[in-house]
């Protein structure tokens, strides 16, 4: 086979990134198989029953009935073994940054992790995201892994494949971790920084009693709220909220900016952002230059009616 | 216990990186550079955990070139016993695996109960050195963690999930970690700390005696990532620009 | 009651500089020589040697040849010698040649050189020497038995914002040491209290400051000669504001761009950074700089007053010496060499004074005697009244420095001593006369105060009490707002000080997390009352080729 796509079991269901690695390596081209491990793995082979993949292999030992690290960099690397893909593609999940590298060193295939883009070469970032490095191997195989949202799951080209599964042999020796279940902390501060939609405020909201919209917007959006830093010097907003190169580096699907001028030092944590739409009553706001999508207005004029539009969507 | 600590000199972040006029990689000369950041909370970790067990060795292992003897001796100045470099000649080294395989080779006859790194490197940011020694050397591997227990001989871990799960693992000795940024406060060297560090022991290693020959992956080139942004402009009142965002966020970002 | 890690040291220098870097090196030789031993330290505010350090600079590399005599002037971290130089008189268009260049301004035989680069060099020259530089600690307090200085007190570290102990608090750290030698820089804080409490200058004219501001452009390969030298006078400054420009040479195709800017003008709107900006708008700097990248900036601010501001140098168990001190020839636009003597003169002194074990005021006031009978003092002497006759406008300053150059230095001829006043004082009430009305930033050639302050790498711990000290913030918004419409939003170069409006009202607002150190308020708040004192260690620029 050309390509394997290991997949990855997010409780039950297939987990968005390896979609996403699904449409990535559909885009590469070739034969391409996938790899379902564990006690979900048919349901995960049923998910992509109506996609264009040659077949999906399903693996469910005991051992790696849930996800350990001994057990599946053993498997994985059986499977490469006995497959002999060229490519294996995987998303950049916390789980991949587990298990992968074992798999790397085990079989001698380098591990090219987090590619931005597949277009002009093997792209991912370096030196905090500053600058973007070619990356090339003359190994025979190699390991891929592509950072959130390089693909999109609705890119995935639909057809048909079946499940076939396989046995592997696992000694019980192998898996030398004990894991307890997992389970969930309260988030107390604000996670902007694995935000996928935030709505930011800036000098532009003028007064603190205007600070709620942004938050009644966010609410409606399903959005975090960060801010630019003279809005947390007012002390209108908490400092966790501070977004920027002495706050937080946020790379959002859509960041929302409203009346931040785009000064430097707060562009330098918004540039992973992979869509940014900026409301401004400058037409000369430096972030208009960085954003997608630009809005020269009265946000306090635009807010409540956007609000209100929203809203009405939400009733539909 | 025996804990090696890993960790890399980067340059900064403050530094504006020229980029070399082959375009290969930066030009070294005219930057600055620190402690990998994420460094600076695995050997917090693993002098937390020497304190705790009330004996054992912290040793800073290194690889690069003279100047990263620097980052060695910060380490020293704030409690580690000694440290290991393994120098580096020529262009930085950016493949993982033979970068591994050099350090494993040195850490092999030491037998470390506990392999600790950050996070992943502030300038390649390949996020697998840990791991790939740990497989080398057969230990046990964990990553991400957000507490560490150390109990006879194994090591309980609190790996981050994503979206604020978590779960506790617990890993036979010996064991390669790598630590998450936060879990810990580094603490500041002391006076004393960066006066005793000079008379602590730095072995080097010349790269004759740890380097590897094959390189599997490598950098061709660097570059400034390209913003060719297309920017809509959205013209009109307050109404007609409603529309058009809602229209924006419906169909074209999907997001509602 | 806290507890301090007590270090007991026999010699400590505050600050990394090229004042105590020399004079750290110079004593290690002195007691290798005399067969003494004794432990000498430097604590440095900054992360790193160097990279608090900003200078033009030409270099005299008489000192560094002094201290290495062993050394060729080729093993100096210079960047070239002096290989070109010009000096220009510049209208809004034009840029006129002087007809020759004076003695005094001629560099020849002086280098091109970083001071960011020269300080690390000559720090790895003291590590490699036995002396231990702590970086990334501030000294905040100087520690007194009755009147004799016995050590110094570094900041404590880990107290939030509002003055509460977070949960790393980690107290400072108390250096015990027989001598404490000051090379704090520019406006050195420690330096400011000694001074005070000393009466150290006492019959001494006020010093006088200016400011610097500078940029490095990255140039495509091929357009920068390392080693050319152009200094200008006139525009942007004009006639009224002491000060001009200096455009050097680096290597690694780098313009060194820079504007020293008198601080005792008396419009109170001047803004150095944007008359920094302004000098770009000549359409021959702004050819210069075509197709090149801005990649760094700083400022810093440096004393000019001369010989006749220097204090009194040493009290019981404490000593000043390079820029804290005063040693710099505004003439020549060199302190560099003086600040390295004085450190080395300052070492004999305490290789000496260590010898007898005899630190106090008489005993270390040899090193003033020293001072006196060097070339610091043949050279400082023949420049003495140089700034001062600037008080009378560019052309009075140019004729009293001729006229100087005839009479060994006199002031208007003949007199020994001019007076003049500190600058801060010159400020003129109700003056307000915009020099920016024209001024755009591009982006690309022309920057606001912001971009460039992003430019200066600098940061601080921002969970932290602001370091600088506003003693009586009413008279911001009431007394000052009126007198002189808050000078402070226009001469500090990093857009520390803000007037923010608060309800019907405005207020003071501190952004002490872009601070570059350069002191510049703590000099010329027309009130005195800004207190700059060193923030957390650690925190501040990171420069690294400024």
């Amino acid at each position: 086979m050309d390509i394997l796509v290991v997949l990855e079991d997010n409780r039950g269901s297939l987990h968005r990134m390896s979609k996403e690695a699904i449409a990535g390596a559909q885009k590469m081209g070739g034969s391409i198989s996938a790899l379902a491990i564990g006690v979900n793995a048919d349901a995960m082979a049923g998910e992509l029953s109506g996609v264009d993949l040659t077949e999906v292999i399903t693996i469910n030992h005991d051992l790696v009935s849930s996800y350990n690290a001994d057990g599946y960099s053993d498997v994985v690397s059986q499977v490469i073994k006995s497959e002999s893909p060229q490519t294996i593609v995987i998303g950049h999940s916390y789980q991949t940054r587990d298990f992968m590298p074992r798999v790397s060193a085990k079989l001698d295939i380098p591990f090219i992790p987090d590619i931005i883009s597949m277009d002009d070469g093997i792209v991912k970032q370096v030196l905090n995201a500053k600058l973007n490095a070619l990356v090339t191997t003359s190994a025979d195989q190699v390991i891929l892994s592509f950072q959130s949202a390089t693909f999109s799951e609705e890119a995935m080209v639909t057809g048909s494949c079946l499940a076939r599964s396989i046995e592997v042999n696992l000694d019980s020796s192998i898996v030398r971790s004990e894991a307890e279940d997992p389970f969930q902390e309260d988030a107390g501060d604000v996670d902007l920084e694995s935000a996928e939609l935030i709505v930011s405020i800036g000098r532009g909201i003028e007064k603190e009693e205007n600070i709620s919209m942004a938050f009644d917007l966010a609410k409606v959006l399903g959005a975090e709220v960060s801010a630019s830093r003279p809005v947390v010097d007012s002390g209108w907003v908490e400092s966790f909220r501070q977004v920027g190169s002495s706050g937080q580096t946020v790379a959002p699907k859509l960041y929302f900016s409203l009346g931040i001028s785009g000064a430097i030092q707060h562009v330098v944590g918004i540039k992973g952002s992979k869509n940014i739409l900026a409301i401004n009553k400058d037409p000369d706001a430096p972030i208009f230059e960085i954003a997608d999508y630009a809005v020269v207005g009265d946000l306090l004029d635009i807010i409540p009616k956007l609000i209100e539009a929203l809203q009405t969507e939400k009733d539909l | 216990m025996k804990i090696a600590v890993l960790v890399k000199q980067v340059p900064g972040s403050e530094t504006a990186l020229p980029i070399l006029g082959n375009h290969n990689w930066i030009d070294e000369e005219q930057v600055s550079f620190v402690m990998n950041p994420p460094d600076n909370f695995a050997i917090e970790e693993a002098l937390l955990i020497k304190e705790r067990t009330g004996d054992g060795e912290v040793v800073i292992v290194s690889m690069g070139p003279a100047r990263v003897q620097k980052v060695i001796r910060e380490g020293l100045a704030k409690g580690a016993d000694r440290g290991i470099h393994l120098e580096e000649d020529g262009q930085i080294q950016t493949d993982p695996l033979s970068i591994a395989k050099s350090i494993s080779s040195i850490l092999m006859d030491e037998n470390f109960d506990l392999v600790l790194t950050g996070l992943q490197s502030d300038d390649t940011g390949m996020g697998q050195t840990g791991v790939l020694i740990g497989e080398m050397l057969g230990m046990s591997t964990g990553t991400l963690a957000m507490e560490t227990d150390v109990q006879d001989s194994a090591i309980r871990v609190k790996r981050e999930l994503e979206s604020g799960w978590f779960q506790w693992v617990k890993l036979p000795l010996p064991a390669s970690i790598s630590i998450q940024s936060g879990l810990n406060t580094p603490r500041y060297p002391s006076l004393r700390g960066i006066m005793g560090a000079k008379k602590k022991e730095i072995k080097v290693v010349s790269p004759s005696d740890h380097q590897t020959d094959a390189i599997s992956q490598s950098i061709d080139k660097v570059f400034v990532p390209q913003t060719s942004k297309q920017t809509e402009m959205i013209e009109g009142n307050a109404d007609s620009a409603v529309t058009r965002i809602i229209e924006i966020l419906k169909s074209e970002l999907k997001v509602l | 009651m806290i507890e301090r890690e007590v270090l007991e040291l026999d010699v400590l220098f505050v600050g990394a500089g090229p004042a105590s870097l020399a004079g750290a090196v110079h004593l290690q030789r002195l007691l290798r020589e005399s067969g003494q031993n004794a432990s000498v330290g430097v604590l440095e505010k900054a992360g790193e040697v160097g990279a608090h350090s900003l200078s033009g600079a030409i270099v005299d590399p008489r000192a560094l040849r002094e201290l290495f005599p062993d050394k060729n002037d080729q093993d100096f971290p210079f960047e070239a010698e002096v290989s070109e130089e010009h000096l220009y008189y510049l209208t809004e268009t034009r840029k006129i040649p002087f007809p020759f260049i004076p003695p005094s301004m001629n560099h020849h035989g002086c280098y091109v050189a970083s001071l960011g680069k020269l300080t690390r060099w000559l720090g790895e020259a003291c590590e490699k020497d036995g002396v231990d530089i702590f970086c990334g600690f501030a000294g905040t307090e100087l520690l007194y038995d009755g009147d004799q200085v016995i050590g110094v007190r570094t900041g404590d570290r880990g107290i939030d914002k509002k003055g509460v102990q977070k949960q790393h608090f980690e107290p400072g750290a108390d250096i015990h040491a027989k001598v404490v030698v000051l090379g704090e820089g520019t406006r050195g804080s420690l330096t400011k209290i000694l001074l005070q409490r000393h009466n150290l200058m006492d019959e001494r004219n006020p010093q006088v400051w200016a400011v610097g501001v500078k940029e490095l452009w990255q140039m495509p390969a091929g357009i920068v000669q390392p080693g050319y030298v152009a200094h200008t006078m006139g525009f942007p400054l004009g006639h009224d504001i002491f000060g001009g420009a200096f455009l050097y040479g680096m290597k690694n195709d780098i313009w060194n761009l820079g504007l020293v800017v008198g601080l005792d003008y008396k419009n109170p709107g001047v803004d150095s950074h944007h008359e920094l900006q302004n000098l770009k708008t000549h359409p021959w700097i702004r050819s210069l700089i075509e197709g090149g990248k801005m990649v760094a900036y700083g400022a810093k601010s440096l004393p000019e007053g001369g010989w006749y501001s220097i204090p009194k140098l040493s009290i019981s168990g404490a000593m000043l010496i390079g820029d804290s001190a005063g040693f710099m020839n505004g003439q020549r636009l060199k302190g560099i060499h003086l600040a390295m003597k004085s450190g080395m003169l300052a070492a004999e002194t305490i290789s000496k004074a260590l010898a007898e074990n005899n630190f106090t005021e008489s005993k270390l006031g040899d090193y003033e005697d020293r001072m006196k009978s060097s070339w610091i003092r043949d050279e400082l002497w023949k420049v003495r009244n140089f700034h001062q006759g600037f008080d009378h406008g560019l052309f009075g300053g140019l004729t009293n420095a001729g006229i100087g150059l005839l009479t060994g230095g006199r002031g208007w001829g003949f007199k020994n001593r001019l007076t003049s006043e500190a600058g801060h004082l010159q400020l003129e009430k109700g003056l307000k006369k915009d020099r920016y009305k024209d001024l755009k930033f591009d982006g690309t050639y022309l920057f606001d105060k912001v971009t460039d302050v992003y430019h200066s790498a600098t940061a601080h711990e921002e969970d932290q009490v602001p370091h600088l000290h506003v003693n009586e913030p009413d008279i911001c918004i009431t007394k000052c707002a009126e007198e002189y419409d808050n000078p402070c939003k226009n001469f500090c170069p990093a857009n520390v000080f803000e007037m923010v409006p608060d309800g019907e009202n405005q207020r003071l607002q501190i952004n002490f997390s872009n601070c570059v150190h350069c002191k510049t308020c703590d000099i010329m708040d027309p009130y005195q009352i800004i207190d700059w004192v060193p923030p957390e260690g650690g925190d501040g620029p990171t420069w690294i080729n400024l």
